[in-house]
């Protein structure tokens, strides 16, 4: 089709919310119905038998619970992260994506938080976690890397979701004036009276980019902490100085895999072929490409650290985790996330959609495997042979973290019916201003933007 | 009177310190009494009593001091109990046996109380014999129906067609099942044991002409050599050795004892020993005479009889004896000099290798040692006991394993009419190829009295179930004593949980119907006892505060134990000429051939369950073994070489197959064990034993052979010889420890020769290196 | 001084080595290597007094044993130079307690005993003070234990069952120890006589291998057996202030 017009925006991303095909429809149900069985059930069993549902044992008391809990956490970074970034530094081809980027984080941190209610012991005690006066006279301890986690998680997602609000406003706007009906009234709602004032929109760039700012340090620290619910131990392979940036690099490796994935969706199946293009693609293989390379160099790292401390518990914890029961996963770890990303080396590679899709999905898996790995061989080589064991996920265990992935995928497809998933009004920042004589979408813009 | 704090651990007791104490104990008595007012049935209450009897006030423990009847040690116990119910069994700390200490096992009293398979009433053979289907009934019916048996027999003068068949008892029960006995006119009251120690009583009959034990002195010691006794697993009196051990070894004396384990498979005892020597299986007594030989030859023996010594010894020189036990020349010559020059020294043999079809010389070897090296009446080497205070003790009437047969035959051939069972349970504890299970079969009328279903018990008619040791009066003499006359009462701690009787009481309310009243006047056994020890108090020559009979009777029930002013046994000996051309020990002899068989299977006491009695306790199934950790089980231990030759690991289910059965168990590759030789604990296997213990590992007794120590007439269980077979299967060994090495990590950290403290340790001032101060 | 200062005081404070010992008691147990015969006697022993559960066969299978105390063994050589040496491991009760700082509710924390105490009520079962103990002493309930009726009778009633989803450890009988506290109050005493307190553990072992008491009080049998050259603490190296000392395993032939 020939240049796109700023109303085509406003027709396309509309469309997009209010068009829905039985094919949306038939995805939700899918997505509901893998969230209840998969997930629900096998966790209200566990809550009524206990975490032994889970395969938990002595020593390794902890699971593929946490190890998911880790994988959200890393996914919902470089959402809001990568897109705060890009902000500040005004990059061009952020604009189309960074909308559904953010939403990525918002859900995979509202997984992540479920993921520590299914971990619990006694999950409906969770809330003596939180610093509130109570009857006891007790507070939670402040000295405990699991409450800075609490503190950390509450705090980003908190952020993250007034970000992406105060980002959405103006779009909001725009909708409610091409819409009418309950829909109408709902935007009416969460566009706040927005208007396109100059004031307005003075105090909302200030606002987007004063958050962006507050925004990057917190992301990085919450993966620092999540790295310290392990680093400040003292367990052989996991008290490591190198785990902080490791971990968020990691996450952010992770992340922004999962938004080529996201982006491949968003692209084929919402229609947005003009919005989401090469560019894109392109920019983020270099990104990935980039990350690879370093969280390549920290596991050599962690290797040579493991090796060079000359200490039995250390050189156990790692034979047991390259050469052990679960060497297959260490080395599957390996090559999808240090050697397959090198062919993002070539453009052509970059640009072209399946491919990229599939190495992104390659790279979540590999550092799925990573987070499963930490969790669970280190806790069963620790510093008294005679107490070492051997952890293997139980059904249970599994069928949650598929469960997960429904979760995830249903408040992804509700969102992207609410929230206009292309940001309208900053893609029309990136296109040349329209000439005098308007199509009938003109009017739109100029009340709204 | 209830007892208000933890004992305080006692260093050592002598008979000195401990006739002081006895008395003085601060422990609830007279429990009978109060027990006799208390409601059948506490359990349904919270808090048992509106108006609670003396000693019981809600939340507040009372104590009574009781003796544990878990094995034959004969410890002294305090329970702990609490609105009427036990919680807890602790060691009686004024009884010299265990002085406030408890194995496992006794520990685990409270789960034979509390056991939920525990038979509850009296009832009648339902199903066919061995289907264990029973149907309850009442006492009096019960009682009756074994009463009309028992006087039809007595009145016809067949009192022998009558056996009474039970677990060793000693004390004055024991004199009651005599007195009983007698009146029926019947010679078959047998005590059947499968741990006895008889090829041990019957070697020290032949050498010191005492069909006793002796006491070993461990804790004085200085050299220790054990012939395969597993004097800290379970043979004999384990908590009295231990206690004995741990003070050799570590009470801050000048000295440290040394402890030498000659054993073909590691035990318990082997691993704590300084030294462990696997000599070849049943060649134990020659190496022991390879030493008493090198004694002689060196004269470290000046006795007059030495030439004849000598003479009896010539053949076992060191370079032949090392031939057979393939233990190296060097190394018998060099024990057998510390052993003579280590004043004061120790041997003592036991386990598979005094229960060879030449048990009773090697044991005779064992006291050859300590004779030539001087140790006999000596502290610190083995002394003698005076003759039990009171009682019987269960020696006098075990039976041996040859006795059983020719029962088993009398049986068969229809001689008997009647067995009564106590506690026994044969069926489980002697070998298939004895057929003891068919004999059973053939006699009309079985009943027994013991408290659980088992093996033996399923063959029963009538099952009058009898109360546990902890809701029964009786007493007990240690066996062996402690060097001077020590009794116990063991009193009952709780009222009893279910409509049962105890023994005596079942076997006085026997004596009434069939008109025993002249010799058995008594009403309970509570009563009988008190008679009994009216007899004792008259003795005088008691411990203290004890001028009327009452308060002697509450001063023993306080103190739990009770020793006697006499002069201590100790005699000097003198060896009978006889005995010295007794001596001479021929290697043993296997069933099977060794190419047939190339295995020798060592069979070991298990140290949770003890001769498989202790199967039904969950506290018990679920101790990890202490040598391999494993639980829930059985196994057969190999040496790596073995496993390798077969190519079997841990897990894998091997065919144990002896000339007289097979049993199919798992592997576990054992470090310490000789290459021809395999081990199995005894105590799993169990067909009908509760919900714990059926169907549970196998039983490695049943695949013995059926051989006798000719000297001894006992089982010779260590005369087996195996071939195996790979199955191909594998199952999980549930195991507790994960991996077995240390990898360098210093874990267990070892000092070289011990001098006694010397410089101080400042372990409280180890500065942290993450502090800034 | 700024409130920064006041808090690293503070911290400083608590971190440094004696910092519990100005408290009323510090209880200590002592472990003789060479004395210890890998019986098992204390296991069963503290199974008994502090209502440890029962978990099964199967749960074992699965790695799930619960004994508060248990023996670990290892082997040294190969046949026919092969040793096993026994070494009872419990909780060390550090008075640098790893497993204190992590927990996010507080509760296990430190008392004025010196005591690494556990508060199954407050417990959420997060597990991470299991993950961060290197003695892996510490024990979660996976499941509900039940005890086969009428097992449940023998249960101790001076110590609380646990229910699924808390984690539980060895106490060192701390039922034992209030009880003493209260006797010597009712008599009018200001502290407990040495060996008045005797954990099950330590009253049972038929070796004498255990010793428990005050080390406070230089008189105690357990401050006499700390000065003994053989003594150390076991993973001295990470700093955790053991209550728990070892006495060497003598090898007289080494
Ligand atoms: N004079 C006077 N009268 C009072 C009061 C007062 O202060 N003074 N207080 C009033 C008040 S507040 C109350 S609550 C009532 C209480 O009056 P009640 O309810 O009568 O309480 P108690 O009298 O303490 O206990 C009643 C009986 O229950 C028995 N008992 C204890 N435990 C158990 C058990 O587990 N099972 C069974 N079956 N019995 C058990 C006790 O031994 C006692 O005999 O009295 C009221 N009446
Ligand atoms: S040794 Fe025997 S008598 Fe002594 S406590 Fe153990 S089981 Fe009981
Ligand atoms: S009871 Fe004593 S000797 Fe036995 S294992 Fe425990 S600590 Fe060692
Ligand atoms: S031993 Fe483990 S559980 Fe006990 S105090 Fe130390 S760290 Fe905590
Ligand atoms: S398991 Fe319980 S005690 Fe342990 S850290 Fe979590 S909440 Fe604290
Ligand atoms: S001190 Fe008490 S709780 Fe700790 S292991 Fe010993 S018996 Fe168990």
């Amino acid at each position: 089709m020939d240049k796109l017009q700023y109303a085509d925006v406003n027709r396309d991303v509309v469309r997009s919310l209010v068009e829905t095909g039985r094919g949306y429809y038939t995805t939700l149900a899918i997505a509901i119905a893998v969230t209840l069985i998969c997930f629900f059930f096998p966790w209200f069993y566990q809550l009524f038998y206990g975490i032994g549902a889970a395969g938990n044992n002595h020593p390794a008391v902890w699971g593929t619970y946490l190890a998911s809990f880790i994988f959200w956490i890393g996914l919902s970074h470089s959402g809001t992260l990568l897109s705060c970034v890009l902000h500040i530094t005004n990059s061009e081809w952020r604009k189309a994506m960074y909308r559904s980027a953010e939403a990525m984080t918002l859900f995979s941190l509202m997984v992540a938080a479920t993921m520590v209610l299914v971990h619990l012991g006694r999950p409906w005690f969770v809330h003596w976690t939180l610093p509130y006066p109570n009857q006891m006279e007790l507070w939670p301890n402040f000295k405990s890397p699991l409450l800075f986690d609490v503190m950390a998680v509450t705090t980003y997602l908190t952020g993250s979701t007034i970000f992406i609000y105060m980002g959405s406003i103006p779009d909001f706007a725009a909708v409610r004036d091409r819409t009418r009906g309950w829909r109408h009234h709902m935007y009416v709602l969460l566009s706040l009276g927005w208007r396109g004032t100059d004031t307005q929109w003075h105090r909302l760039n200030w606002a987007y980019t004063f958050l962006a700012v507050l925004i990057i340090p917190l992301a990085v620290s919450v993966h620092s902490i999540v790295s310290w619910d392990f680093a400040l131990s003292i367990v052989p392979a996991l008290h490591q100085t190198i785990y902080a940036p490791y971990f968020v690099v990691g996450a952010i490796y992770s992340g922004t895999a999962g938004i080529v994935t996201v982006m491949f969706v968003l692209r084929k199946y919402m229609k947005f072929e003009q919005y989401i293009t090469q560019v894109h693609f392109d920019n983020l293989g270099k990104l990935l490409l980039a990350l690879s390379l370093i969280w390549t160099y920290i596991n050599i790292l962690e290797v040579f650290t493991g090796w060079y401390s000359g200490t039995s518990s250390e050189h156990e914890a790692m034979k047991f985790k390259m050469f052990g029961y679960y060497a297959v996963l260490y080395w599957e770890m390996i090559l999808f996330c240090a050697f397959l990303p090198l062919v993002l080396i070539s453009k052509r590679f970059r640009t072209s959609f399946l491919p990229m899709l599939i190495l992104s999905i390659a790279i979540n898996i590999g550092m799925y495997t990573e987070r499963f790995l930490i969790v669970g061989t280190s806790l069963s080589r620790q510093y008294l042979p005679d107490a070492w064991g051997l952890y293997v996920p139980s059904l249970v265990e599994i069928s949650i973290l598929i469960g997960t992935l429904g979760m995830f995928t249903t408040m992804f497809l509700i969102f992207v019916k609410i929230f206009p998933s292309v940001s309208i009004y900053e893609v029309k920042e990136t296109m040349d201003k329209p000439e005098k004589k308007q199509s009938e979408g003109g009017a739109a813009w100029q009340t709204t933007s | 009177m209830h007892k208000r704090e933890s004992h305080n651990d006692m260093s050592t007791i002598d008979r000195r310190d401990f006739l002081k104490l006895v008395g003085a104990g601060s422990v609830g008595a007279g429990a009978g009494f109060m027990l006799a007012e208390v409601n059948k049935h506490p359990v349904e209450y919270l808090i048992p009593y509106a108006v609670p009897p003396e000693e019981f006030s809600a939340g507040i423990a009372t104590w009574y001091n009781s003796v544990c009847s878990m094995c034959p040690a004969g410890c002294g116990i305090t329970v702990r109990t609490r609105e009427g119910r036990a919680k807890k069994i602790e060691g009686n700390p004024s009884h010299p046996v265990n002085q406030g200490r408890l194995c496992a096992l006794g520990q685990a009293g409270l789960q034979v109380l509390y056991n939920p398979d525990r038979l509850t009433a009296p009832s009648v053979r339902a199903g066919d014999r061995g289907a264990s289907s029973f149907t309850q009934i009442t006492w009096n019916d019960g009682l009756a129906r074994v009463g009309e048996r028992l006087t039809g027999l007595h009145e016809k003068g067949q009192g022998s067609r009558i056996c009474f068949l039970s677990e060793g008892v000693r004390g004055h029960l024991g004199n009651l099942l005599e007195l009983f006995m007698e009146q029926l006119g019947s010679e078959r009251l047998m005590h059947y044991d499968f741990a006895h120690p008889q090829t041990l009583y019957a070697a020290n009959k032949r050498f010191f002409g005492e069909d006793s034990l002796p006491y070993y002195d461990l804790e004085n010691t200085r050299f220790l050599l054990s012939f395969g006794a597993d004097y800290l697993g379970r043979w004999i009196s384990p908590v009295h050795h231990s206690l004995g051990f741990g003070r050799s070894r570590q009470s801050g004396h000048d000295h440290r004892g040394r402890f030498v384990q000659i054993e073909p498979r590691m035990s318990v005892s082997g691993a704590a020993a300084d030294e462990w020597i696997p000599a070849k299986p049943g060649t134990e007594g020659i190496l022991a005479l390879g030493m008493a030989h090198q004694i002689v030859s060196q004269g470290g023996y000046t006795g007059d009889d030495q030439g004849e010594w000598a003479a009896v010894l010539e053949q076992y020189s060191s370079d032949r004896v090392a031939d057979q036990t393939g233990v190296a020349a060097d190394t018998i010559t060099r024990l057998a000099d510390a052993f003579a020059n280590t004043r004061p020294s120790l041997a003592i043999g036991g386990g598979a290798a005094a229960n060879g079809s030449n048990g009773v010389d090697t044991l005779m070897a064992v006291s050859a040692l300590n004779y030539l090296a001087g140790n006999i009446g000596k502290a610190g080497g083995m002394l003698f006991n005076p003759p039990p205070a009171f009682g019987s003790t269960s020696q006098s009437r075990q039976a041996s394993y040859q006795a059983m047969t020719e029962f088993a035959e009398d049986a068969r051939q229809g001689k008997i009419d009647v067995l009564i069972i106590n506690g026994a349970n044969p069926v489980f504890s002697l070998p298939a190829a004895g057929a003891f299970a068919e004999a059973l079969a053939e006699i009309p009328f079985i009943v027994s009295l013991s408290s659980f279903m088992d093996e033996t018990t399923a063959m029963a008619d009538l099952i009058l179930p009898s109360h546990t040791y902890l809701e029964s009066w009786g007493d007990d003499v240690p066996e062996p004593g402690i060097g001077f006359p020590v009794g116990a009462i063991s009193q009952p701690v709780v009222s009893p949980l279910y409509n049962t009787r105890a023994t005596g009481d079942i076997i006085l309310a026997l004596g009434q119907q069939m008109g025993f009243e002249a010799v058995l006047p008594w009403a309970t056994t509570e009563n009988f006892l008190k008679a009994c020890w009216q007899k004792i108090h008259a003795r005088g020559a008691t411990t203290e505060a004890a001028d009327d009979f009452d308060s002697f009777w509450r001063s023993i029930l306080q103190a739990g134990v009770w020793g006697e002013n006499v002069q201590n046994a100790n005699r000097s000996f003198v060896i009978d000429q006889g005995v010295v051309n007794d001596i001479g020990v021929e290697a043993a002899e296997f069933s099977g051939s060794s190419d047939a068989y190339p295995f020798v299977l060592h069979p070991y006491l298990s140290n949770a369950l003890y001769d498989g009695r202790a199967a039904n306790l969950p506290w018990m199934q679920e101790l990890p073994d202490p040598m391999t950790s494993i639980v829930y089980g059985s196994w057969v231990e190999m040496n790596p070489i073995t496993a390798e030759e077969l190519g079997v690991s841990e897990g894998d289910l091997v065919k144990v197959e002896s000339p007289h059965g097979e049993i199919t168990v798992p592997v576990f590759v054992y470090p310490a064990i000789m290459p021809d030789v395999i081990a199995m604990p005894i105590g799993q296997g169990h067909a009908d034993f509760g919900r714990y213990a059926s169907n549970r590992g196998s039983n490695p007794i049943s695949i013995f052979a059926p051989q006798i120590e000719p000297k001894s007439g006992s089982l010779a269980w260590g005369a087996t010889r195996v071939k195996l077979q790979v199955t191909g299967q594998r199952v999980d060994l549930l195991k507790i420890s994960g991996e077995s090495r240390e990898l360098g990590r210093n874990i267990i950290q070892t000092t070289s020769a011990w001098e006694g403290a010397t410089e101080h340790a400042q372990i409280d001032s180890i500065p942290i290196s993450v502090v800034s101060s | 001084m700024n409130i920064f200062e006041r808090f690293t005081r503070g911290w400083q404070k608590y971190r440094r080595p004696g910092y519990y010992e100005k408290f009323d008691y510090a209880w200590t147990m002592t472990v003789d290597l060479d004395r210890c015969t890998g019986c098992e006697a204390c296991v069963t022993a503290c199974q008994a007094e502090n209502n440890i559960p029962i978990v099964g066969d199967k749960d074992i299978a699965k790695g799930r044993q619960m004994q508060w105390i248990r023996i670990e063994r290892y082997w040294q050589g190969e046949y026919p130079n092969a040793k096993l040496s026994f070494i009872p491991m419990l909780c060390q009760h550090c008075d640098a307690a790893p497993c204190e700082t992590v927990c996010p509710v507080s509760a296990t924390y430190h008392n004025q005993d010196g005591l690494n105490t556990q508060v199954y009520n407050r417990c959420i079962g997060t597990r991470s003070c299991a993950v961060y103990c290197p003695y892996e002493v510490r024990y979660f309930n996976y499941r509900d234990h039940h005890w086969d009726a009428p097992l449940e009778q023998q249960l101790n009633p001076d110590v609380t069952v646990r229910e699924k989803g808390v984690m539980e450890k060895c106490t060192f009988c701390i039922q034992r120890i209030r009880m003493a506290k209260d006797n010597a109050k009712d008599d009018g005493r200001r502290r407990v006589r040495d060996g008045e307190v005797q954990p099950a553990c330590v009253q049972t072992c038929p070796a004498e291998a255990l010793v428990f008491g005050d080390r406070q009080d230089p008189q105690s049998k357990v401050s006499k057996k700390m000065n003994d050259p053989r003594a150390y603490r076991v993973l001295d190296e990470l700093n955790t202030h053991s209550s728990v000392v070892y006495l060497k395993k003598v090898d007289a032939d080494g």
